[in-house]
């Protein structure tokens, strides 16, 4: 009896270890375990593309080998290597990494057009669109281009080019497509004139390699703003501060080692600016910052520094970075009187028929209020206390056809606006408390301006202008003269992409809240337009009416007012967080606005 | 320089000694234990066994792991060539910007995860060689591959396996897989870091399991080997303690297996070894009691038979001369019968172990010089010269005189007998714990293996010899038995033609162990010679 029940235990014993056994191969059953967010995932981080050269065959012709050579340029690889065979040593042609590009639009087949003996001349056509300085600065330039190469002969026997065009001398000519493979837009950020905001500032870098990009956005940094920006900010590194080595990233820690020069900088500044100009690689996480290879540490925080400090430097000014409630928004109610947005109900603040305005504009400290007389003719300004109807015009139109933009504080509380006809235009700006005066500089004077709004940096200014039939979207900026003047000019479009833009906003520090039409638009639609010119993305899905104008501030949603049979709604996103969740047209009223 | 080399050298030297010295030890150790040589060789064996299963495991893993990344792979390859198909398959315009536009759209289904490089090439465009993702360099693309494609139809597919190199990064493994359609080649490459990992993970468990299984089996094979070789070693002491005379030892019985079978059947052997040893030891006693009675009982007829003897051979000359002879007759065997009854007395006594030692300090040589003075009158006789050989200073020894005289006259006597009227040489010599004294002659000698039996009872060396001094037969035998009651040795030595001698040993001090023989066995002279020799210690 005892025998046959230890025989059964083995037995069951045997059974359970077989079926254990079983078990142990792919789970198919189990609870469900959560996984961590994905990381943030940075432009930089898409894979790209990069073209494989061929080195010049012996049996080519001097057309041949233009062809080649201008192939061949467009890669980056250690150092041109390829595309620097096909140049005699002569010429001296050496591009490095940051060269000047020549950009076309198009570009013909190389044509030969003189032969003799060992000598050749090759003639390139093409439309240009613009240019790429060495400081990775682009500039519209259109214009048809014609390019000549002189090609020798060499003892060997084949032909190499002895003698580049002006144009491309030390530089190199390249396709938009070549360009759009070959190069990354990054944000490098300088001090803006109230030396406490950072201003991002968008160059070209060539991404001939990944690894390297830390050490070329760094030493992209230390070189300086672009002509475009120079004269608006100031860079904290003192001159001739270089980079020792490279950047060097262990474990998400980048270690920056900069030269002797750095010693006369401020550390807190110049981290500032390193913090904000790495935090665009994904695998950067912190950063020590090192002047001839010893550990620094500034002020308020530690030796190693994360690149989510220096909140207080933010582009968007420090409340942007902190918390993530939206901002209050204000809004024309449905009978006409400027109200606060509380949930999705209109609350009005200023109440009477003096209170009349259209396209108001809140200053940020939430003191003072803007907008314009129902028919554009006038600037409207009052203090923002409860009941309080104190709404007087500043500003009126001497020429009957003009039209006022809406007004913009900026965020030291001046207002800006544009006085604009069919053919040209006036910007005024107004110190608080102050009469308004015309800017010392407008770069837009001959141009109609249907927008304005200044950055919350307080450096750029983005304007819709009208040009050749087309209202586009451009980027100007602002220098604060000595004398108290204020030059704004030095306009690029940001994207050839949107036609007839209606009204824009800030929607961050780098990207612009667009109402416009894209090819395939039959109307005015909200896009995200990124400022440094890359693709644009349409916001929201689901029907909108007509829309009008549209309002955004960082981490809040969109609110874009629009206007159906007769009928003036505010629309909003149903989840602001989502880029493609469904538009909600809930709110009556109209012209939205964000104090910042 | 010297002074380093030579220290170093010294190290060697050391650390070599050392390591013979482990060597030796280990293999003394496998000679002795069968638990070390049963461990042993299930190490080895166990340990062969887990590798072979180990690579034959890992080969297997890394063939399945492989073939779904190749299969997987080709699926990706398949998906892409539809894609530069349907995308670049039309009307051929040479429009770059679409081949890096499909580039592109390939890649980005790759994700952040960099599951795969691509690399694309028109091989109708000849300003180019294509387009590459990320920091891919063209030379990953082995030129085997590229061939084979070329060679291939359109359409064909090809893949191999080869190392991937980046700009700025380090060559990685990699599967590259490549198909062709219309002009344009499209190679898809697989890393395989990922994979490596896997392996070398799985290697290391394979290895770390290994060594656990194999100690797992070596401890088993211990831990079995020592219920096995534990009784196995207890029966082997009581064996010896057995053979040692203790025959009341026995083992312990426990349970019932085969071991206590062994148990029990060294117990039965041990009882009867036990009972036999008694019933002999018995029947010898006995028999030893017999000897004695006999004499004794012989001595007193023999006594009035001796007086009775002594009279009629004293009126010899008064019968006549026949009857005369058997007077002499009777006189000769009386005293021969007494001297043999003596002898028979004296051995009993010893076998019945009731001999005691009555030990004086006495000088070796005056015990010589009497001895040789007492037999100088038969070896004239026999034509023998006695040559004596005596060191210097007095050779004192504790011993007893009665004894070692008896000794001596019966070496001499034998050297005499057996010397064939040759000169007999005794040499006395002494060192620190032992004197000894050595008689030899050059008679006929002995016979290899009569060494031992010279001190057999009533052993002789030829039956058929005439004894003329009427030996007794006991001499040599109750010689031996004195010697060794001293703790001495009497041992002898001879060789056929060459004669023989006799070499006694004794220790300084009565009762002390004997070490060695300050005299050597074989007489010098004769050592190169074969020397056949029985090396009998009387201790033994």
């Amino acid at each position: 009896m005892i025998g046959t029940a230890r025989v059964r235990a083995v037995l069951a014993a045997a059974v359970t270890l077989l079926m254990t056994a079983g078990c142990a191969t792919v789970p198919t059953g189990g609870r469900v375990v959560s996984g961590q967010p994905a990381d943030r995932s940075e432009q930089v981080d898409d894979s790209y593309v990069r073209l494989v050269p061929v080195r010049p065959r012996p049996e080519w012709g001097p057309a041949q080998i233009v062809s080649g050579f201008l192939s061949a340029s467009a890669s980056f690889d250690d150092d041109q290597k390829v595309a620097r065979e096909y140049v005699s040593p002569s010429a001296g042609w050496r591009p490095g990494l940051r060269p000047a590009v020549a950009v076309f639009q198009d570009r013909d087949e190389p044509v030969l057009v003189k032969e003799s003996g060992a000598q050749a001349t090759v003639r390139v056509e093409g439309d240009q669109l613009g240019t790429i300085g060495p400081d990775g600065q682009y500039t519209a330039d259109p214009k048809h281009l014609e390019v000549t190469f002189q090609l020798a002969k060499t003892p060997q026997g084949v032909w190499r080019i002895t003698e580049l065009p002006t144009e491309v001398r030390g530089g190199l000519l390249l396709t938009k497509a070549d360009v759009e493979r070959a190069f990354r837009t990054v944000n490098l950020y300088y001090f803006g004139p109230d030396g406490r905001t950072l201003v991002p500032n968008a160059v070209f870098l060539p991404l001939a390699n990944r690894q390297d990009l830390p050490t070329r956005l760094v030493q992209a940094l230390l070189v300086g703003p672009t002509s475009w920006l120079a004269p608006a900010v100031r860079s904290a590194f003192p001159p001739g501060t270089r980079l020792r080595g490279g950047v060097t990233i262990s474990k998400d820690v980048a270690v920056v080692d900069l030269t002797g020069q750095a010693r006369s900088g401020s550390l807190e500044r110049m981290s500032a600016q390193l913090s904000w100009t790495l935090r665009q690689l994904s695998e950067v996480k912190h950063f020590k910052l090192q002047i001839e290879g010893e550990t620094v540490t500034p002020e308020g925080v530690g030796s190693v520094q994360s690149v989510r400090a220096w909140a207080g430097n933010a582009p968007d000014g420090e409340s942007s970075e902190q918390g993530s409630v939206p901002q209050s928004a204000y809004l024309i109610g449905a009978a006409g009187h400027l109200s606060r947005l509380a949930g999705d109900v209109p609350q009005p603040i200023v109440t009477g028929t003096a209170g009349r305005l259209v396209h108001p504009a809140v200053a940020p400290d939430h003191q003072e209020v803007a907008g314009l007389s129902p028919d554009s003719g006038e600037v409207l300004v009052g203090t923002l206390v409860a009941g309080s109807t104190d709404i007087r015009p500043i500003l009126t139109r001497r020429d009957p056809k003009a039209r006022f933009t809406a007004p913009s504080f900026d965020r030291n509380g001046m207002l800006w606006t544009v006085e604009s006809t069919k053919d040209g235009s006036t910007l005024w700006v107004r110190p608080r408390g102050r009469a308004p005066v015309r800017a010392a500089h407008w770069g837009l004077g001959g141009r109609q301006v249907l927008a304005l709004r200044v950055a919350r940096d307080g450096v750029r200014v983005a304007a819709i202008v009208k040009m050749d039939r087309r209202a586009q979207v451009h980027i100007g900026r602002i220098v604060h003269r000595p004398d108290g003047g204020v030059e704004v000019g030095s306009f690029l479009p940001v994207s050839s992409e949107l036609q007839d833009a209606i009204d824009l906003a800030w929607r961050d520090y780098g990207t612009l809240a667009v109402l416009g039409r894209a090819k395939s638009d039959s109307q005015p639609l909200p896009y995200l337009v990124p400022v440094s010119g890359g693709a644009i993305s349409s916001l929201g899905v689901g029907a909108l009416g007509l829309p009008q104008t549209i309002a955004a501030a960082p981490k809040s949603p969109v609110l874009v007012g629009t206007r159906s049979s007769h009928q003036r709604r505010v629309c909003r996103q149903r989840s602001y967080r989502d880029q493609f969740s469904e538009w909600v047209c809930a709110i009556p009223g109209s012209d939205p606005t964000y104090a910042q | 320089m010297n002074a380093a080399k030579r220290i170093a050298r010294r190290g060697l030297r050391a650390s070599r000694r050392v390591l013979r010295r482990a060597v030796g030890r280990a293999y003394t150790r496998w000679r002795r234990s069968i638990q070390v040589r049963v461990v042993t060789s299930t190490l080895v064996i166990s340990a062969v066994v887990v590798a072979i299963l180990g690579a034959f495991l890992q080969q297997q893993i890394s063939a399945a792991l492989m073939e779904s990344k190749i299969k997987a792979a080709m699926l990706q390859l398949d998906e892409g060539l539809g894609r530069v198909q349907r995308d670049l398959g039309g009307p051929s315009s040479d429009d770059d910007g679409r081949l890096d536009s499909v580039v592109n759209a390939l890649k980005a289904r790759s994700g952040p995860s960099g599951l795969y490089e691509i690399y694309i090439r028109d091989a109708k465009n000849p300003y180019y060689d294509g387009f590459a993702t990320n920091e891919l360099r063209q030379e990953s693309v082995p030129q085997r591959l590229r061939e084979e494609l070329r060679r291939g139809p359109s359409g064909a597919r090809v893949y191999t396996f080869g190392k991937l190199s980046y700009i700025g990064r380090d060559r990685e493994p990699g599967l590259i897989v490549g198909g062709k359609t219309g002009q344009f080649e499209l190679y898809y490459l697989f890393p395989l870091t990922q994979e490596e990992r896997t392996l070398t993970r799985v290697a290391w468990s394979l290895l770390a399991v290994g060594a656990v299984l194999v100690l797992l089996l070596a401890a088993i094979a211990s831990l079995v080997t020592r219920q096995v070789v534990i009784p196995v070693r207890l029966a082997a002491q009581g064996a010896q303690r057995l053979a040692a005379g203790r025959l009341e030892e026995r083992m312990r019985v426990r349970g019932e297996d085969d071991l206590a079978r062994l148990a029990t059947s060294f117990n039965e052997m041990a009882a009867n070894l036990q009972e036999k040893i008694g019933e002999l030891e018995n029947l010898s006693q006995v028999q030893r009691q017999f000897v004695s009675d006999v004499s004794h009982e012989l001595r007193t007829p023999l006594t009035t038979i001796r007086i009775a003897a002594d009279m009629i051979y004293e009126h010899r000359d008064t019968f006549d001369p026949a009857v005369a002879r058997s007077a002499e007759l009777l006189q000769s065997q009386l005293e021969r019968f007494e001297s043999l009854l003596t002898d028979l007395l004296e051995i009993s006594r010893y076998d019945a172990g009731a001999a005691t030692l009555d030990a004086e300090s006495l000088d070796m040589r005056d015990l010589v010089l009497r001895a040789v003075g007492d037999i100088q009158g038969l070896a004239e006789r026999t034509g023998s010269k006695v040559v004596l050989q005596l060191p210097g200073e007095p050779c004192m020894a504790e011993v007893d005189r009665r004894r070692v005289e008896r000794i001596l006259r019966n070496l001499l006597v034998n050297a005499v007998e057996h010397g064939e009227g040759e000169d007999i040489v005794v040499t006395v010599a002494a060192d620190r714990d032992a004197v000894a004294v050595a008689v030899r002659d050059h008679g006929v000698g002995l016979k290899p293996g009569e060494s031992q039996m010279v001190f057999d009872r009533f052993w002789r060396a030829d039956p058929a010899r005439a004894r003329t001094t009427g030996g007794t037969g006991l001499g040599l035998a109750i010689s031996k038995e004195d010697a060794q009651l001293h703790g001495g040795w009497l041992q002898a030595w001879g060789e056929p033609g060459k004669g023989s001698q006799f070499r006694l040993s004794l220790p300084r001090v009565a009762g002390a162990e004997l070490r060695g023989s300050p005299l050597p066995l074989v007489p010098p002279g004769v050592r190169d010679s074969r020397a056949v020799f029985a090396e009998l210690e009387a201790g033994e």
